[in-house]
């Protein structure tokens, strides 16, 4: 098993080297994971425990899963060994001269110090520089060439000298896992996905502590085939790539179970718990979610990832307070990140004020034009607007930045209702629930616009209904919808038989309503009509405990049942004229 | 969204309009500068000034030439002092080290305009009128330099730097390149040929042309005139170079294709938007033109970069879309079509049409509701694409955008009488149509016609002049099929006369038609002079160079005159398309009327006049009917030689019918050959080409089975081909095939007579004449009128008399329109009456005989009909023999003996083609 000492020891190394290769937010990736790590009782220091204070109240709340030890699966690997730094005393001072520009953001510069440098640390900082420097300037391109017809596709200059150095390097062996990560980034830039994981493969394998060489592999896993085919040394760093990239194929109950299994050497990791909260969120656990964020909060107060998805949970609850709080407080921490504006946006669309609501997600996509979630929610207010082409538009982009967004495809088909086509919206609306297929909500869309007047598909809705049913419908509009169908086209018995099922789940979930009086009437009327007496007369009982229209119904059913009871003998007797 | 505002950089200064600039300088020194003047004569300057006025004039085109090119050009303009130019051009370019030297050059630019007002300027200089082409030009390119920022000098700076080291690398490829150009060249004349639209783009025009007044396809809406003065050549040249850029992407190889390779290069400064709407309605115009010829993964690739390049430009959807639709690929097809309408709300593209209109705030939904029924039609979905049909009028009714309506009416009845629909209830059930509602009763036919008339009303109204055209020949072809029935006949009064009437076909062929006079007296505004300039520039790199001003070449001139009337007076595509349609109608019409000659010339005309601008399955069909005609009246032979000019041409086609002709043929062939094997294999083949789907592919399922039935009647099964022709006739009658029920009739009385049971068979005869008489089928009656007198005989000898009365009464029409089959038949036949007529003596009369018994066996013998042909010789045989001639009955036997031997064993080995 892995000791938690060992990882401890691990990853302190770990950081230390990722920081001297200035990849820094693979360092903090690693950094915030050694803190939540728990500490042995034994060297309990004050200090130590500053970041766990507080955490602990989640697992407690929820603690009735058992964790599983984490000795169970971890099956040591031939533990990759921590490689030795290389003494570089010789090139050091021009190296540590290279850094210190590096940190001031001045890559050509350092890339320019390490010009002649050949130890591997160097050439990769040289290197990796370079690779910034391309980028920033590409950055500035984008928006020097901006034509009337959209960005122009500014590309890194650097990549094709990049690439043959790189593959150079590759071809002699001469190259470190760093430098293989930075391959692995080239490639994927260059379009050559294949290659670009075969060599992220072959970098985490040898050096698996590079967080940020995970998710450029994960970003490059489209579907679990390709996730499968992969030939990864087992390590513990893995079953972090393991949860995160389940995830993002949407099998939120594997990566759950790769998270809750982590827990156990990282039981106070921010990040692990934030994961959690993004699954469970997925799986529409709104409550749950909200503490785990809360409590998420209270130990990083500062932290603004992920936070977007704490305001759309706020935003669901209607929680316009908590939502106000969570924004101020982002928007101070700071306010030119995507997540800082699209949760401004959300709040104001909870508060009904559309066009700020807009210009905030609009705000959110300036900063990242690649942001999801912005672009369904800009077209969830277009829609709140009534601008429907526009809200298409929106849709449309977050459709095609990640085709898998199943709120988007539901909201095109949603547009497309508004407008009147509902034809054409079917086709969205397939694809959504393609995407999504056991959530009745979007079935239950779908069997509406079957149902619309324009269509007039009965059987067809009937069809999704049931479907909806299966799925658990939580608001329960499909069992009532079934019923009226069936009952629309002269089906009794399954219209019968559906409102029976509808009453049931009212009386289970404690509600009453007009659903309720309708679906008492009918069953009354229609026991009675099939002369069960009996029990037409339990349904009319109950009605009579409503007042209205319906109480008078049931009392006018009442005495035809009891006259037709009593009446019987003496309807037989008509044939027999005294 | 924000992808139509024109902003001011839309004249950007490229590496091109630099080395034009630089020309300039050399054609109007300005005095400060101390070049010296190099031109040796007066002729050099003014060509070397004609030759700028057309580069000025083309370069707001999408493309521009490389650095490369434009020294070819020179080469040819410059004569013998072209290596001055490009060495002072290339000398000049490598004098650009720093920006500062390009604003210093600009500075330069200025000395070479002619102030407004001076007019003191010295005698010997040149001087630019800053309002002339040339002038105006100048001030632009200075124009558009000031304005840009530093960051922008210096990306031009780099692009220049580019610019000239691609001419310096391919330098030394010079000569090989020359070759490659001519070799294209060449390509692309040939090519010229295989013009050929595919049978969707009715259908898409129809979709583009829903946009409004402004019509798609004669891509040179006036709009676009005024902003890109020089951009858009007629049609005819921009199909050139699009081949050429084909040709070009399929010779090279398909990575790294011509077209490619020039849009990368002009990846550093993107056109302006009305450039690149323009550039894209050419690339749809070549998609259609060519089909699916033209490699669909290359215009892929680049739509790919165009995409890169410019994001928010959506119509690459679209063409993506038209592209995919070419290649039936359904998926991809039908994401790129509903992604298009996402972005754009199906106004980007139209909008640029229609710019005063406006689109209202919901966008044009209506028009990809429009999009996705044809598309569902043309890959065979009728009852999907009803649907969303019927979903598109009711959004047109609501935006009330009438145009929309009237071309989704006219789709509407397009598909309703293309696809075998047997009852509408079905499928509108509940949906319902206002047009179609209060007609819920009404049959197809009916539901068919009252469509067209009011997508024709609507389309009159709105002056949609090709909508109305081909309303009309939709019209005709229904009139053409369908007896013509009041739409309420109620009670005795209502006067019904059953049959088809060819005069009103033939007047809404004729209005059909009328397109082409109203276009000519439009055609005026098309012609602009950048067409011209550009065919100038064509002209220049045609292979052999010759100084195209010079005066000694007359012969030469005469013919560029000619090329300059052919362009003057070119008809939009989609204009000379429905007049091809109409020709080509008129000869469908007249095949069904039964006269073949005319039937004919009318496809000839066609492939003559229309052939090259036509859409390919237009072309292909014409190519058919001419094959089917030397099928039935030449024989096999030139039959099978045709055909295999035609595959050449048109298998890359998709959904061709070429293959389809040639199992017919193959068919028909073994037939008469008496290979009955190969006969049946051909049958079933042509059956597994249909679609399985309900209703879809009717033609084909009904031609499949009528052969089955004619196979199954050749190997005498009588009773199981009689089963096949009932089951094909009920089918028929289930989806109003009127014509084929007439033929159908006469394959039933045919399999009776030839199974011995000729009372049973004259009914059938009978119904199929009447039949014939009410649809106006003169030949098929004329056939059906020989079988009927073939039955009549088979009653016994004593009615030979009447069965020659009426084979008398068939023969002006069988004998003028007949095919080689008919005639023989009728000939053989009228021998066999006389000769079981009692009252004939074959010894007195024999020439009679005899001669039409030769005729007969002439015309077998050309068509390989061994059967026949082996009866024909035997009745001659027998007549000689009765007149006493032996060499001759000797003879005739010897032939009946090889014909029988033929038909008995069917070489296996199959003709060529197969």
């Amino acid at each position: 098993m892995v000791s938690k000492e060992s990882c401890r020891n691990e990853i302190r190394a770990a950081i230390r080297q990722l920081s001297d290769r200035c990849l820094y937010s693979a360092a903090k990736w690693a950094g915030e994971q050694l803190v939540g790590i728990e500490q042995d009782p034994s060297n309990f220091t004050p200090s130590n425990t500053r970041f766990q204070r507080g955490s602990s109240s989640i697992r407690r709340r929820f603690s009735t899963i058992s964790t599983p030890q984490p000795s169970a699966g971890f099956s040591q690997p031939p533990a990759t060994p921590l490689p030795q730094e290389e003494d570089e005393v010789i090139d050091g001072d021009l190296y540590l001269l290279a850094k210190s520009y590096f940190d001031c953001r001045e890559y050509r510069r350092a890339s320019h110090v390490l010009r002649d440098q050949m130890s591997n640390k160097s050439l990769f900082l040289r290197c990796y520089a370079l690779y910034l420097a391309g980028e920033k300037r590409k950055e500035e391109e984008m928006i020097e060439l901006e034509g009337p017809l959209g960005k122009s596709d500014a590309i890194n200059r650097e990549l094709v000298s990049l690439e043959r150095e790189l593959s150079a390097l590759k071809r002699t062996g001469a190259i470190d896992s760093f430098g293989l990560y930075l391959y692995g980034v080239v490639l994927k830039e260059k379009g050559n996905e294949s290659l670009a994981r075969a060599s992220l493969v072959e970098s985490v394998n040898s050096y698996p502590w590079n967080w940020s060489a995970w998710s450029e592999l994960q970003s490059l896993c489209t579907s679990i085939e390709i996730l499968n085919s992969l030939n990864l040394n087992s390590h513990w760093m893995k079953e972090f790539f393991l949860g995160s990239a389940y995830q993002e194929l949407r099998m939120h109950g594997e990566s759950l179970a790769k998270y809750e299994y982590l827990q156990g050497i990282f039981s106070f990791s921010n990040y692990i718990q934030a994961q959690t909260a993004k699954a469970q969120y997925s799986l529409r656990e709104f409550d749950q979610v909200e503490i785990m964020f809360e409590d998420l909060l209270r130990n990083d107060p500062y932290r603004v990832e992920d936070m977007d998805l704490y305001s759309n949970v706020l935003y669901a609850k209607e929680a316009c307070a908590a939502l106000s709080f969570l924004a101020h407080k982002v928007f101070l921490t700071d306010k030119y990140r995507p997540e800082s504006c699209c949760i401004v946006g959300n709040y104001y669309s909870l508060k009904g004020q559309h066009e700020k609501a807009v210009m905030y997600f609009r705000r959110a996509l300036k900063l990242n034009k690649k942001y999801l979630s912005a672009w369904t929610l800009m077209g969830h207010e277009y829609v709140e607007m009534k601008n429907t082409s526009a809200a298409v538009d929106a849709y449309r982009r977050a459709v095609d930045v990640n085709p898998c967004d199943y709120r988007a495809w539901y909201g095109l088909g949603q547009a497309y209702e508004m407008m009147g086509m509902p034809f054409y919206a079917l086709h969205y609306f397939r694809k959504s629930i393609f995407f999504l297929p056991n959530d009745s909500r979007l079935w239950i869309a779908m069997a509406k616009c079957y149902q619309s007047e324009q269509l007039h598909m009965l059987e067809e809705a009937i069809k999704c209904y049931k479907r909806a049913v299966n799925c658990g419908d939580t608001e329960g509009i499909a069992l009532n919808q079934l019923a009226k169908l069936h009952q629309k086209l002269g089906r009794n018995e399954e219209a019968a038989f559906y409102f029976e099922k509808d009453l049931e789940r009212m009386d289970a979930e404690g509600l009453e309503g007009p659903n309720m009086f309708e679906a008492l009437v009918f069953l009354a009327t229609h026991l009675k009509t099939n002369k069960k007496f009996d029990e037409a007369e339990v349904y009319c009982t109950r009605l009579l405990d409503y007042s209205g229209p319906e109480k008078e119904k049931a009392k006018s059913l009442l005495r035809g049942i009891r006259m037709a009871q009593t009446d019987f003998p003496s309807m037989d007797m008509e044939h027999f004229p005294l | 969204m924000a992808g139509l505002t024109r902003t001011a950089g839309a004249f950007a200064v490229t590496p091109h309009k630099i080395s034009v600039c630089i020309l300039l300088q050399l054609y109007a020194p300005s005095a400060q500068m101390s070049l010296p003047f190099p031109f040796s004569s007066i002729s050099q300057h003014n060509r070397l000034g004609l030759y700028l006025l057309s580069l000025t004039k083309s370069c707001d085109d999408i493309f521009e030439p490389k650095l490369e090119d434009l020294i070819n050009q020179l080469r040819e303009v410059g004569e013998d002092m072209d290596a001055w130019l490009t060495d002072h051009l290339t000398n000049r370019f490598s004098s650009l080290t720093s920006p500062d030297d390009l604003l210093n050059f600009f500075n330069d630019m200025r000395g070479i305009l002619g102030s407004l007002d001076s007019g003191a300027a010295q005698d010997d200089q040149i001087i630019l009128d800053p309002n002339s082409n040339l002038g105006m030009f100048v001030r632009r390119c200075i124009l558009a330099f000031n304005l840009l920022s530093f960051e922008g000098v210096c990306h031009l700076f780099t692009s220049i730097e580019v610019y000239c080291r691609e001419a310096h690398s391919s330098s030394a490829q010079y000569d090989e390149s020359n070759d490659n150009l001519e070799s294209l060249i060449q390509h692309d004349q040939m090519d010229m040929e295989k013009y050929i639209m595919d049978k969707a783009t009715e259908e898409i025009e129809l979709q583009k042309n829903a946009s409004g007044r402004v019509p798609f396809h004669l891509h040179t809406p006036e709009a676009l005139f005024k902003v890109t003065e020089g951009l858009l050549v007629t049609r005819k040249e921009k199909s050139r170079t699009n081949t050429k850029k084909a040709e070009a992407t399929q010779l090279a190889c398909a990575s790294s294709s011509t077209v490619d390779d020039t849009l990368v290069d002009e990846s550093l400064f993107l056109r302006t938007n009305y450039q690149i709407q323009g550039f894209l309605m050419e690339q749809a115009d070549a998609i259609e033109t060519h089909g699916s010829s033209l490699s669909s993964s290359s215009i892929e690739s680049f739509l790919q970069k165009l995409q890169n390049l410019a994001p928010e430009l959506h119509r690459v959807h679209f063409l993506r879309y038209l592209n995919k639709l070419h290649s039936d690929d359904y998926f991809a097809a039908l994401e790129n079509l509903l992604r298009y309408f996402d972005y754009s709300a199906g106004t980007e593209g139209f909008d640029l049409v229609l710019p005063s209109t406006g689109c209202s705030m919901y966008g044009r939904y209506e028009i990809a509701l429009l999009c996705l029924g044809m598309m569902h039609f043309r890959f065979g979905h009728p009852n999907l694409a009803l649907e969303v049909l019927t979903e598109a009028v009711r959004v047109s009714q609501q935006h009330s955008n009438d145009t929309c309506l009237a071309y989704t009416l006219a789709a509407m009845s397009n598909l309703l009488s293309e696809m075998g629909i047997a009852s509408t209830t079905s499928v509108l059930g509940s949906s319902y149509s206002p047009v179609t509602s209060t007609a819920s009763l009404l049959s197809v036919q009916q539901r068919v016609y009252i469509l067209l008339k009011e997508s024709l009303r609507r389309a009159d109204t709105l002056k949609l002049r090709r909508l109305v055209a081909s309303n009309h020949l939709a019209m005709a072809k229904f009139e053409l099929m369908h007896v013509q029935r009041p739409l309420l006949s109620f009670g005795p009064k209502a006067s019904v006369r059953h049959k088809t009437c060819p005069v009103s076909v033939c007047k809404e062929i004729r209005l059909g038609a009328h397109l082409l006079s109203d276009f000519s007296a439009e055609s005026s505004t098309m012609t602009i002079d950048g067409s011209l300039s550009s065919v100038w520039l064509k002209d220049l790199q045609k292979p052999w160079g010759q100084p195209v001003f010079s005066q000694e070449s007359g012969s030469r001139k005469s013919s560029t005159f000619f090329q300059f009337c052919d362009h003057l007076v070119s008809i939009p595509g989609s204009v000379s398309q429905i007049i091809g349609a109409s020709y080509l109608l008129r000869a469908t019409s007249w095949e069904l009327y039964g006269s073949a000659p005319m039937a004919r010339m009318n496809t000839l005309v066609y492939a003559a006049l229309f052939g090259d601008s036509s859409s390919s399955s237009d072309a292909e069909l014409a190519y058919l009917k001419l094959i089917q005609h030397l099928a039935l009246y030449k024989g096999y032979k030139d039959a099978f030689a045709a055909l295999k000019i035609a595959e050449e041409k048109f298998l890359t086609v998709s959904k061709s019918k070429i293959l389809l002709l040639k199992l017919q043929l193959l068919h028909e062939h073994a037939l008469h050959r008496g290979n009955l094997k190969l006969a049946q294999r051909m049958c079933n083949e042509l059956g597994g080409l249909a679609s399985t789907t309900m209703g879809v592919d009717m033609e084909l399922k009904v031609e499949a089975s009528l052969r089955e039935a004619r196979t199954l009647l050749a190997a005498k099964q009588y009773s199981q081909a009689a089963n096949v022709a009932h089951s094909l006739f009920c089918t028929c009658h289930k989806f109003n095939l009127q014509i084929e029920k007439a033929s159908v009739l006469l394959l039933l009385a045919e399999i009776h007579k030839k199974s011995g049971n000729a009372v049973l068979g004259l009914p059938y005869a009978l119904a199929s004449i009447s039949f014939c008489q009410s649809f106006n089928l003169d030949l098929l009656k004329a056939s059906a009128t020989l079988t009927l007198a073939e039955l009549w005989l088979g009653l016994g000898s004593n009615h030979a008399k009447r069965a020659l009365d009426l084979l008398h009464g068939a023969f002006p029409m069988i004998l003028g329109h007949g095919g080689l089959e008919l005639r023989a038949r009728a000939y053989i036949f009228e021998a066999n009456c006389y000769l079981s007529d009692p009252s004939f003596s074959v010894s007195t009369d024999s020439d009679t005989v005899l001669d039409s018994l030769r005729q007969a066996s002439e015309e077998l013998q050309a068509l390989e009909y061994h059967e026949l042909a082996a009866e024909a010789f035997y009745l001659m045989a027998m007549v000689y023999d009765k007149v006493g001639q032996l060499e001759e009955r000797e003879e005739a036997a010897t032939l009946f003996k090889m014909h029988i031997t033929a038909l008995e064993n069917p070489q296996d080995e199959e003709p060529n083609m197969a």
